[in-house]
């Protein structure tokens, strides 16, 4: 009756061939994957590199949203103390997280490239009201460090803070191949250089020797 | 279309389309009729045109060749051949886009017109789709207020002079005007004085760029999240049809709605901005219960309880005859209908009133005869206005008087006490001194005097005779008296005016000791028989006490029970104090309102009341024309529409006003009052939409004694008189809960003739102390050459009274 | 601010002219410029009170003519033409030189109020072009350096009365062509508004 038990054997020879093939997993969240350029991410409301706000409340990004998850509301720029160039500011800014579908149809509805998306995708919260993120998590330092939403995990990969997302990097002065090179702020987190995208990058031109961790 | 022309009709083609258009009119507004839009910005359907911003260029075919021309300085002729869609004409409008946009910035994102601008529209639709212009911008200093209401940025202006022209021609107030030119051609204001129109926010409506924004409206939302419902506006009985915006659950703007028949399109500056109160923190939104440091927030089981119980004791000792209620007219008819059943049915009571003594006879306004419309006017050949300053009460009225008398010619007589806004376009004005107004009206029936020419223009049909309170010092007497010379011109039609917004729906309920629902007679039995079979309860017979007559008993004990709706007598009757002291006297007062007042203080039970925005329901304007309000909103906390309040205090009364919903009373006003046959909800909604329906009069004409025209003034001993009138920014509730018309009511002052103060020893700014009827006060002493010598003139509610008597005392303080 | 008796009477004699008082409102700038030396807030709103319009139209009216000067102007106001045949013969270069002699921008006036400088719309004279106007008369054909000798000239003679025909003497170049005989008051001594034109008596 050994055949009957061969055919257990065979069984193993699967996870034996498997044991000398390359693995396909990551062992993540220790280590991550290299993500897309266009991915989209959890969104990040930018600075001018002076540290005024880019956003001016227009509500383009709320009226464009199809998932109807942003609440915006513009309010008068303190006369003093200016929190963006211009007459109107960002007063209030939320953006449901678990309504959001990241289309990034706020990103290209922007007239100021205020809002861009990161490619930090890991949003789990403890309480649905978690999940409305609103100024105090979306707007970057006047540094330009993005608040991230859980700073003391070990796992964090600030790196994906830092990434622009596809629209901008396809549209943005940085993404295209004659800006390469070129020091620019970037509607992105950080001034920077940005690594052109495939086929981006103009002839002749070498490539940036500084790329984002990603 | 067939060959023959019908008479006052032309034939035209437009692009081809053959059409028949009325002979006279306008190019432009043809075309629209007959479904060709044609852009534009400076021109205005209701202001005359002025051909500046060339957008509306068409080609028109004629004799020397094809011509591009402005269709909106172009009147329609026979035959006329018009392309609106040729290359010449798009190459035209894409040039003159082009030139528009030079300076126009592209701050779009920031901007309030943003998403409803008639430039980006039409630039869209027009226009070139880009610029050739690389230059600098001309560039002024963003945002100036150039009044406290509205705010002028000058870059995004592109000169169609539509709000220079509006203030000029409609509202009568040019304070804003081109200044420099070429280049630098801007609107503004002279230094210092502000464009403190009544009117101004209509500017910010028409103006096709973001150039003239409001305060109340800056930044608060963009259009398209705006909810809107097309209302009445509440703010007084002219009825304007306005569009409701809100956003979250905030009102946050009215526009105008452009109907013929009432407001054509303008707003004044209360009703387009008097939209805040409804979002003010101290909205009522839990009842209250008198406790032993004032009002105490209270649950609606013990607060419905206490009312229902307090209003039963009453009656059980004293009999129905001690519960009186006053108001009514600041909610719909629905609400009106809902109290005055309660008061007629539940209680049994028939002292009730919506006006609280500022009004006229209620038979006079329910139901006069020979009633006129405000679109009387349009065809009216003469005008007599004597009644309340239109401006001041009635402001949208005002512009369709004032329409008459500059734009169609109508001859027009104002009798006021003082200078009125009405005064610079009136071809007679008369003056009067407060309280001798009956001869003033004696000698113009005659024709004496300086009231001959004005008689004489009179006589000139059609004549609308708009009458109302002048003062509030004087009787509603006079007024029955114009009414009275008003019905013997020939050709004449009256239109008696009262201010309050609804007052007008409450009286057709029958809110009113003289009036049963429907303007039946209260003293007629077979009126009274048919209602109580309607209703299955005995209906109080007519001698109830009005307003007046309940202050009245109140002091004397006869009236122990107020039920106030939506009503502050404290502060609204024309004897504030003692309508203060009367209702501080009495035992139990129950009140049902959107916001604590003076004569909510003194309340037993204060229930919070579903405002405007909130309700559902019909109003009846000036005119008799019932309108729709509709509702947008939730309301705070707990407030409850009135009607249902009334209706849970019935049940624990043991009655009940049947009362299930405001559709439901609707129905039953419908059925009970006749006059109201056929102004349902879905005739309102559907067929007449935003016109209304005109409530037919002759059926119901009340026949009321008109005080006789030749009846002598009574005889006045004191040297000095009152004028007591209102302004339109008083210390009312729906100015002073707003944010941006609380600011604007004036400082109170007492306004003297200069002749009356060099007798007196005054001056003009000093300190004086006025004392009347019933008290007195110090205030300041202004100027008006414009009153009569002897007489002194009062602004009401800016917190200053001195009583409603006609004698006043003024002395000089050193 | 009230305006003297004299000017009110004269203001009433010109409002008396016209069947509907509005139309008086540009003499009456005229008289209340020459009441106050310029065209004041004050003066503007006396007008308007005076005529029936609101103080916005009638600065609407005041600010559309440059002739109504709503600032300090100085004695001897020199207009610079700087339209095209001026500019294409050097009128930039003359305006310059204006600026430099009397130390006064274009547009303003000096502390001292003698000169104010200003560049003006075609004048009319394109055949003499580049042309200058003092008080407005008028000088033809004026190189910069005949600008700066005018201004001199004016700064060291102060003429009462300044006349076109005794400045194209001086410092005028090529005329376009005679303009006839000059009113011997200046073009700012009589004023229009006061009686029909041609029979003011009075100088200023």
């Amino acid at each position: 009756m050994a055949w009957r038990y061969l055919k257990q054997v065979e069984g193993f020879w699967v996870v034996f061939r498997q044991m000398f093939k390359p693995r396909v997993t990551t062992p993540y969240p220790k280590v991550k994957r290299v993500k897309p350029q266009r991915f989209h991410g959890r969104h990040v409301l930018n600075r001018y590199p002076n540290g005024m706000e880019k956003c001016i409340g227009c509500e383009l990004c709320a009226g464009v949203c199809p998932a109807r998850c942003i609440y915006v509301r513009g309010k008068d720029n303190p006369v003093d103390e200016p929190v963006s160039p211009g007459e109107r500011y960002g007063f209030i800014y939320e953006i449901n997280m678990l309504r959001c579908i990241f289309c990034a149809m706020c990103v290209e509805a922007c007239p100021t490239e205020a809002i861009t998306m990161t490619q930090l995708f890991e949003m789990s919260v403890q309480g649905r009201e978690d999940a409305i993120y609103t100024r105090s998590e979306l707007l970057m330092s006047p540094d330009g460090v993005v608040p991230h939403p859980q700073p003391q995990s070990k796992f964090n990969d600030l790196g994906e803070l830092t990434l622009a997302d596809g629209w901008m990097r396809a549209t943005a002065a940085a993404g295209r191949a004659e800006y390469q090179g070129i020091r620019h702020w970037t509607p992105t987190a950080g001034a920077g250089h940005r690594p052109p995208e495939q086929g981006q990058a103009a002839d002749g031109v070498p490539e940036t020797e500084e790329e984002s961790e990603g | 279309m067939s060959d023959e022309a019908t008479p006052g009709m032309v034939k035209i083609t437009i692009d081809g389309r053959e059409m028949q258009v009325p002979a006279g009119d306008l190019l432009i507004a043809a075309a629209e009729k007959a479904g060709t839009y044609i852009p534009r910005f400076c021109w205005h359907s209701r202001m005359k045109p002025v051909g500046l911003c060339r957008m509306c260029l068409v080609e028109v075919e004629g004799p020397r060749g094809t011509m591009l021309t402005t269709s909106c300085t172009m009147q329609v002729n026979d035959g006329m051949v018009v392309h609106t869609e040729s290359d010449v004409v798009k190459k035209a409008q894409e040039g003159v886009l082009e030139f528009l946009l030079i300076n126009h910035p592209l701050d779009c994102p920031v901007c309030d017109k943003g998403g409803e601008c008639p430039l980006q529209d039409q630039t869209v639709s027009f226009g070139p789709g880009e610029s050739r212009f690389v230059e600098e911008k001309r560039h002024f200093e963003k945002p100036i207020p150039i009044s406290d209401l509205v705010l002028l940025d000058r870059e995004r202006c592109i000169l169609c002079a539509r709000c220079t022209r509006f203030s000029e021609e409609i509202s009568g107030d040019p304070l804003i005007e081109f200044v420099e030119r070429g280049s630098g051609t801007q609107v503004l204001t002279f230094p210092d004085e502000p464009f403190a129109s009544y009117f101004s926010g209509n500017t910010v409506q028409i103006c096709p760029v973001g150039a003239l924004t409001a305060t109340a409206y800056r930044f608060r939302a963009r259009p398209w999240d705006l909810q809107a419902a097309e209302s009445t506006c509440p703010h007084c009985s002219v009825g304007c049809r306005i569009s409701v915006q809100s956003s979250q659950n905030q009102v946050l703007r009215f526009q105008g709605v452009d109907v013929d028949s009432t407001n054509q399109g303008w707003l004044c500056d209360k009703g387009r901005f008097g939209f805040e109160y409804l979002n003010s923190p101290d909205r009522l939104s839990t009842p209250k219960m008198a406790g032993d440091d004032g009002l105490q927030e209270a649950s609606w089981i013990d607060a419905l309880d206490a009312a229902a119980s307090g209003l039963m004791s009453i009656i059980d000792e004293h009999g129905p005859g001690a519960v009186a209620g006053i108001g009514g007219a600041r909610g719909t008819n629905e609400e009106a209908y809902a109290f005055g059943k309660f008061l007629r049915s539940v209680v049994g009571t028939g002292h009730l009133d919506a006006q609280i003594g500022d009004g006229l006879e209620p038979r006079l306004l329910a139901a006069p005869a020979d009633r006129g419309l405000i679109g009387d006017l349009e065809k009216a050949s003469s005008i007599l206005v004597w009644g309340p300053d239109l401006k001041e009460e009635l402001p949208v009225l005002y512009l369709r008087v004032r329409r008459a008398a500059t734009e169609l010619g109508a001859k027009l007589v104002v009798a006021h006490p003082r200078r009125t806004g009405l005064d610079d376009v009136a071809t007679h004005t008369l003056r009067y001194r407060p309280g001798a107004g009956q001869d003033l009206l004696r000698r113009l029936a005659a024709g004496e005097g300086d009231a001959g020419a004005a008689l004489a223009a009179l006589k000139e049909g059609p004549t609308v005779v708009i009458t109302g309170l002048a003062g509030l010092t004087e009787g509603p007497d006079l007024a029955e008296a114009v009414a009275a010379f008003g019905r013997d011109l020939p050709d004449a039609t009256v239109l008696p005016v009262a201010r309050r917004s609804n007052v007008f729906g409450a009286l057709d309920m029958g809110v009113s000791p003289a009036l049963l629902p429907g303007r039946a007679s209260a003293v007629d039995d077979g009126a009274r028989a048919t209602l109580s079979g309607h209703w299955g309860a005995d209906v109080p017979d007519g001698s109830g006490r009005d307003t007046a007559g309940i202050i009245e008993g109140l002091e004397a004990g006869a009236i122990r029970a107020v039920v106030l709706l939506g009503a502050d007598p404290a502060v609204d009757f024309p004897d504030p104090a003692r309508a203060s002291a009367a209702l501080a006297g009495a035992e139990l007062i129950v009140a049902i309102d959107m916001f604590e007042s003076v004569s909510t203080s003194m309340a037993t039970v204060v229930f919070p009341a579903l405002g405007f925005t909130e309700t559902e329901g019909t109003v009846t304007n000036l005119e008799g024309r019932v309108q729709k309000v509709s509702r947008l909103l939730p309301g705070p906390g707990g407030a409850r529409p009135s009607w249902e309040i009334l209706e849970d205090v019935a049940t624990r009364m043991g009655g009940s006003i049947g009362a299930t919903s405001a559709g439901v009373i609707a129905t039953e006003i419908e059925k009970v009052a006749p006059a109201y046959a056929g102004a349902t909800w879905d005739a309102l909604n559907t067929a007449f939409g935003r016109d209304g329906i005109v409530v037919p009069t002759a059926d119901a004409t009340q026949p009321i004694e008109y005080v006789p025209v030749d009846r002598p003034s009574a005889p006045v001993q004191r040297d000095l008189v009152l004028h007591l009138a209102r302004v339109l920014y008083d210390g009312g509730t729906t100015v002073q809960r707003g944010l941006s018309l609380a600011k604007l009511a004036a400082e109170p002052a007492v306004y003297i003739t200069p002749q009356d103060a060099h007798r007196l020893g005054v001056a003009d700014g000093s300190a004086v102390r006025l004392s009347g009827g019933n008290g007195s006060a110090e205030l300041t002493a202004r100027f008006d050459d414009s009153l009569t010598p002897g007489a002194v003139y009062l602004p009401f509610n800016l917190g200053i009274s001195v009583g409603s008597g006609l004698e006043v005392e003024l002395e000089a303080l050193a | 601010m009230t305006w003297s008796q004299k000017t009110d009477e004269r203001a009433q004699a010109i409002i008396a002219r016209y069947p509907d008082p509005r139309s008086a409102t540009m003499p009456l700038l005229y008289l209340a410029m020459h009441e106050d030396g310029h065209l004041t807030e004050d003066g503007m709103r006396e007008v308007a009170a005076r005529v029936g319009l609101t103080p916005a139209q009638v600065q609407s009216v005041a600010s559309f003519y440059t002739m109504y000067k709503r600032d300090r102007t100085g004695r001897y106001l020199v207009s610079v033409c700087t339209s095209i045949s001026c500019m294409l013969l050097g009128a930039d270069d003359v305006l310059a030189a204006v600026s430099e002699e009397t130390g006064v921008a274009d547009g303003d006036t000096d502390e001292d109020g003698l000169f104010s400088v200003e560049h003006a719309e075609c004048i009319g004279a394109c055949g003499g072009a580049p042309a200058v106007q003092v008080n407005y008369e008028l000088v033809e054909g004026v190189t910069p350096e005949q600008g700066k000798a005018l201004c001199a000239w004016l700064r060291e003679a102060r003429p009462e009365v300044v006349l076109g025909d005794e400045m194209q003497e001086l410092f005028g170049g090529q005329r376009s062509f005679e303009w006839g005989p000059s009113e011997t008051a200046g073009a700012v001594g009589p004023f229009p508004a006061f009686e029909p034109y041609g029979t003011a008596k009075e100088g200023r």
